[in-house]
């Protein structure tokens, strides 16, 4: 049916009673840039709810705050635009903003909810590495009250998630950056803006007081395997050695070695396999510069972030 | 050079205030009452006897208003060409996925589309052929069995799938080949491409009172469509009037019928008006795009640089019907150059994807790729600079060109000059940067033109031609007009035409509008100008010679106070004996006039990723005379990212089983966007053409041809890989740094059968 009835949602337990109500039949909606092109889809992976729950007007889900007790608190309905010009948001989570800033175009990003970029659960899905390698945890409010999750655990395949019927993602917290912490997020793509990951790498990296060993190497992979994911080898050969060029180059290899991509029409899984190491390399770079206290201007991660030369 | 008035002038465009508040009406936006929705069930397999349909469902699906299949139309064939080869509407077999096979009008478009997943259709499979050079020999399985029988069919290979052949020749090749000093042979391929207009297929149909039927279309073509509409519905030509609405970019993609059909036998069925739209999907999966090309070139060359001798051959699919002429690109095997022994051919395969279209001078982009990478191998092979290999063979005034005319005066030097001395070539980079050039080929275009100018009674003209305006072309035939009648652009208004109202003409394409039609508009003018000429020296009493005309007035050039403005003479002229002032011109031919164009691209190549980072885009065309020199350079950079999409990132992937269309969407159908392009540097050169109105040439097709060799030569230059075949993607460009080159085959095998199958030595 390409039928469906649309019902705003009044606040967090009515969306939740109109989702518990529907069933499968039902499908939240935010800033439905997902929602709309899969309805739209005629062959398969098409969505084509009789139900459509509008989540767009909660109020209250949409903030962005930072403590440095508390960290960096993400609302669910935060579009990707308010992450990526959040001033908290580029000094301390510099791996979460280029994702935001690679994402689509200002227009899409405007729309684009964190929320929906997580639960639509796509391995591409540019705001996911950093999350990961940031140790995002999810707060989920479903029928039975509210759960934590951490987000390694909320992907469960392509488009599958921890949700259970009737829940909702309401928040990503994401713990304070302890110092000397720097991080990128790099895309790989043909285009500049406008397109879909081929490959998308973050890292972050924390420096010790000595500001040359690795404290704390945290690497997430995304489109090379049905969820993005933590390259856990990979950080534990940074963690604890001083980052010679060596020290990357083998983490790089080792973060090749966990990918698992697919042949698809954006790229074969050879390149993908290729592109997480040169990505994977970069990335450690870029953080480690910015770990060790080099100022790198937005515009310049912007430019790394996409790798446009313009 | 002439001082213009108006022309050479960035006039501002004659629909500018439309576009811009939004108010232009393109098809989509034609609403009529008691209108239908139409929409279209697309086949699901490549290739099969339909065996069923049943479409009771459908019909009785509330709000349904009907059904039509293959059944209800006539049992016509017809064709983009000569050879008629298709269906309208699937009759017993499909020949592509996306084929359509059913259309249903409906109260709405929802409900529309429900219906269509309401027919049922039973097919029985046949063994499709997906891939040209399979389909091409001898024991393919056949997509069109009974071709022989088709009319307008004049070629076969036994067994194949070949439905035409192109040939050229020359001197005598063989001899020149064994006497050269050198002999190179590549093979290029270039992608699949789609023309990415913006606005998709829309039309609306309607059965008019008196039994006409009238079509509002988004079309380049509207007396191709009203002609191709007649014979599918088997109706005369003269019951069908075709609106042409606004054009929301068309590239070769709306020159000829393409679903008008189906509204408008729906139409004819309910009694109601129908309006189509196609998705963006659809656009990708039911409407022709250019499909792969394969060039094969061989050229011969003295120490001296001078090239004796080309042989190409051309593999062109053209999917399940000839959708857009035999039109390969093989006429333009030669290049811009000058080469006195040469035989060329291409051959179009059939294969089971959809019908192959127009874009942009078709296969000549893939052509030009194919000469322009060859040119670059061969001068770094015989160790000559390019630019000067270029030059020593480029052609010239007086050489005969590939169609036997001989080349008229052109500013071919000139182009490849001012880009030279633009970038500083020869021209060190650093490390991982390269330049490469191009040149480019084509020429002005011609077919029936005609145009009617009549002069008001307030002195200012209408303009009426057939022609679609495409790309700002009424504001050049506007120009135009007020240039030969010395008035202002603002006195000109430009009539909207359909086919009832205005004189035929040839579709807007080729690069003809401004040359072929533009002439037609200065001959009116000129006609119209004479006969004001006529009546003001019949009422001052003067030889019509005495007299000059400026700023809206006719008068005698040594008494500029006598004399009266057009108004005036058009007021006089109501009661005269010369009647109200119209004037006419109509042509079909034009001599040969040439277009060239030299571009250069600076790119920087990551040697880990593999991915082409393009830095600097010059290009310097022949324009002869800029008629709007602001819509010129539209044109060129226009033209120059639809080169750069193809050099780069568009390419239409087809599943190698069941030739399906893998992205059919922008999301994955990748065309470049203003961050994926640096400042474009647009230069021109006037050499005026002998008889293009005012001296004008055609502008529109070459500024596309040169961006896939220009990026492939640069990127040869900055890391020494050679790459034939498009798209240069990073994944290509990192495989070839590493020597594991995907390379193109070699198509020996295919072209030893060839030249056997034309008693050719093999
Ligand atoms: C033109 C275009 C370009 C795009 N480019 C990119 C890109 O570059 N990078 C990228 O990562 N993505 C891209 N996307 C995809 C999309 O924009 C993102 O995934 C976006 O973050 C989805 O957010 P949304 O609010 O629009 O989600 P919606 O479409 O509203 O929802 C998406 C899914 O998530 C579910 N959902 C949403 N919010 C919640 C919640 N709070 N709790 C539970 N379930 C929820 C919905 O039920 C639905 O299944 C693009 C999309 C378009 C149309």
């Amino acid at each position: 049916m390409l039928r469906f009835d649309f019902l705003n949602a009044r606040n967090l337990r009515h969306a939740i009673s109109l989702l518990e109500r529907h069933g499968d039949e039902a499908r939240a909606v935010a800033g439905s840039t997902d929602f709309l092109v899969r309805w739209r889809q005629s062959g398969p992976g098409r969505w084509r709810p009789a139900f459509v729950v509008n989540i767009k007007g909660l109020s209250g889900l949409g903030r962005i705050t930072y403590s440095p007790q508390n960290g960096l608190r993400l609302g669910a309905l935060a579009t990707v635009q308010a992450i990526e010009t959040n001033a908290q948001v580029r000094r301390r989570y510099q791996a979460l903003a280029t994702g935001a800033t690679s994402f689509a175009g200002v227009q899409v990003r405007n729309l684009a909810t964190v929320g929906g970029n997580v639960c639509n659960a796509s391995p591409a899905g540019d705001t996911l590495p950093a999350l990961l390698a940031f140790d995002a945890q999810c707060a989920i409010v479903g029928p039975e009250g509210p759960r934590m999750l951490p987000l390694t655990e909320f992907f469960q395949g392509p488009g599958r998630t921890a949700l259970q019927q009737g829940e909702l993602l309401t928040q990503l917290t994401l713990p304070p950056p302890t110092p000397r912490t720097g991080s990128i997020y790099i895309k790989h793509s043909p285009r500049g803006a406008m397109d879909i990951a081929t490959v998308g790498v973050a890292s972050v990296i924390t420096l010790e007081e000595d500001g040359a060993t690795c404290k704390d190497a945290r690497i997430a992979l995304g489109a090379v395997g049905p969820v993005p994911f933590r390259a856990s080898e990979a950080e534990n050969l940074l963690k604890g050695r001083e980052l010679s060029p060596d020290a990357l180059g083998q983490a790089a290899e080792a973060a090749r070695n966990a990918a698992t991509p697919i042949d698809d029409v954006r790229g074969t899984a050879a390149y993908r396999k290729d592109m997480v190491e040169a990505l994977t390399r970069r990335t450690l770079q870029h953080a480690l510069r910015i770990a060790g206290g080099q100022r790198v201007p937005f515009e310049e991660q912007r430019r790394l972030a996409v790798q446009t030369a313009f | 050079m002439t001082t213009f008035k108006v022309l050479e002038q960035n006039n501002p465009r004659v629909d500018a205030w439309e576009k811009v508040t939004g108010r232009a009406t393109y098809a989509g936006d034609v609403y009529l009452p008691g209108m239908l929705m139409c929409k279209v069930l697309a086949s699901s397999r490549s290739h099969a006897r339909i065996v069923s349909i049943d479409t009771s469902k459908a019909e009785a699906l509330p709000g349904v208003r009907a059904v039509i299949t293959g059944a209800d139309f006539p049992e016509i064939r017809f064709g983009s060409g000569a050879l008629k080869d298709r269906y309208i509407l699937a009759r017993d077999k499909v020949y592509y996925i996306g084929e359509p096979v059913a259309a249903v009008a409906a109260e709405d478009e929802i409900t529309a589309q429900e219906a269509i997943g309401l027919i049922d259709v039973e097919y029985e499979d046949l063994e499709p052929v997906v891939d040209p050079l399979v389909s091409l020999r001898a024991g393919a399985p056949s997509v069109h069995p009974d071709l022989e029988s088709y009319e307008g069919y004049g070629f076969t290979i036994e067994g194949g799938n070949i439905c035409t052949l192109l040939d050229a020749d020359r001197g005598d090749v063989d001899q020149a080949f064994a006497e050269a000093d050198y002999v190179f042979e590549d093979t290029f391929r270039s992608q699949g491409i789609n023309q990415g207009f913006l606005e998709p297929m829309a039309c609306v149909a309607s059965v008019e009172a008196n039994g006409r039927l009238t079509v509002w279309a988004s079309t380049q073509g509207p007396y191709q469509v009203r002609a191709q509409l007649a014979s599918v519905l088997d109706m005369p030509l003269s019951n069908i009037k075709v609106v042409p609405m606004e054009l929301g970019g068309g590239f070769g993609a709306k020159l000829r019928l393409a679903f008008e059909a189906y509204p408008a036998l729906l139409a004819m069925k309910t009694g109601n008006p129908v309006k189509l739209i196609n998705t963006r999907e659809e656009v990708f999966t039911l409407n022709g795009p250019r499909h792969p090309v394969t060039n094969y070139l061989k050229t011969g060359v003295n120490k001296d640089g001078a090239i004796v001798a080309r042989e190409g051959y051309t593999i062109f699919d053209v999917g399940a019907y000839l959708g857009a002429g035999p039109n390969s690109g093989i006429g333009h095997g030669l290049g811009a150059y000058d080469i006195p022994n040469f035989r060329l051919r291409s051959y179009a395969a059939y294969t089971n994807k959809v019908y192959v279209g127009s874009y942009r001078a078709s296969g000549v982009a893939d052509m030009t790729f194919a000469v322009e990478s060859h040119m670059d191998i061969i001068a770094h092979k015989i160790g000559m600079d390019p630019l000067e290999f270029r030059l020593k063979n480029a052609i010239k005034e007086g050489d005969i060109a590939v169609n036997g005319s001989r080349v008229p005066r052109n500013g071919l030097a000139e182009c490849l000059a001012a880009v030279k001395e633009r970038l500083g070539l020869p021209r060190e980079l650093p490390e991982g940067h390269g330049v490469g050039i191009a040149l480019c080929e084509w020429r002005s275009g011609a077919g029936p033109s005609t145009a009617a100018i009549s002069v008001n009674e307030d002195g200012t003209v209408s303009l009426l031609t057939g022609s679609v305006d495409i790309s700002g072309s009424d504001t050049s035939l506007a120009s135009i007009a007020a240039e030969a009648l010395c008035i202002g652009m603002d006195q000109v208004i430009v009539a909207k035409r359909d086919t009832d109202l205005a004189p035929f003409t040839g579709p807007s394409g080729g690069s003809r509008i401004v040359y072929s039609q533009g002439k037609a508009v200065e001959l009116a003018a000129e006609d119209t100008r004479n006969k004001l000429f006529a009546l003001a020296a019949d009422r001052l009493g003067v030889p019509a010679d005495a007299l000059v005309c400026a700023e809206g007035r006719v008068y005698v050039q040594d008494n500029p106070p006598q004399g009266y403005t057009l108004g005036q003479l058009a007021a006089m002229s109501v009661n005269s004996r010369f009647g109200p002032i119209v004037g006419n011109a109509a042509l079909s031919t034009l001599p040969y006039a040439p277009v060239f164009s030299a571009q250069a691209a600076e790119v920087e190549v990551d040697k880990e990723t593999g991915q082409v980072k393009l830095t600097r885009y010059v290009q310097c065309q022949d324009v002869g005379v800029a008629i709007n020199p602001m819509a010129v350079e539209g044109q060129l950079e226009g033209g120059a990212v639809q080169g750069i999409g193809r050099a780069l990132t568009e390419d239409m992937l087809f599943d190698p089983e069941t030739g399906a269309v893998r992205n059919p969407s922008f999301a994955t159908y990748l065309m470049p966007l203003a961050l994926d392009l640096p400042e474009l540097e647009t230069l021109m050169v006037r050499v005026p053409s002998e008889d293009g109105p005012f001296g004008a040439r055609a502008v529109a097709e070459p500024p596309g041809f040169g961006p896939p060799a220009a990026i492939a030569n640069a990127i040869y230059d900055a890391v020494g890989v050679r790459i034939r075949e498009l798209p240069l993607s990073g994944e290509r460009v990192l495989a070839a740094l590493r020597g594991e080159g995907s390379d193109v085959a070699y198509i020996g095998d295919e072209l030893d059968e060839l030249k056997r199958a034309e008693g050719l030595a093999g």
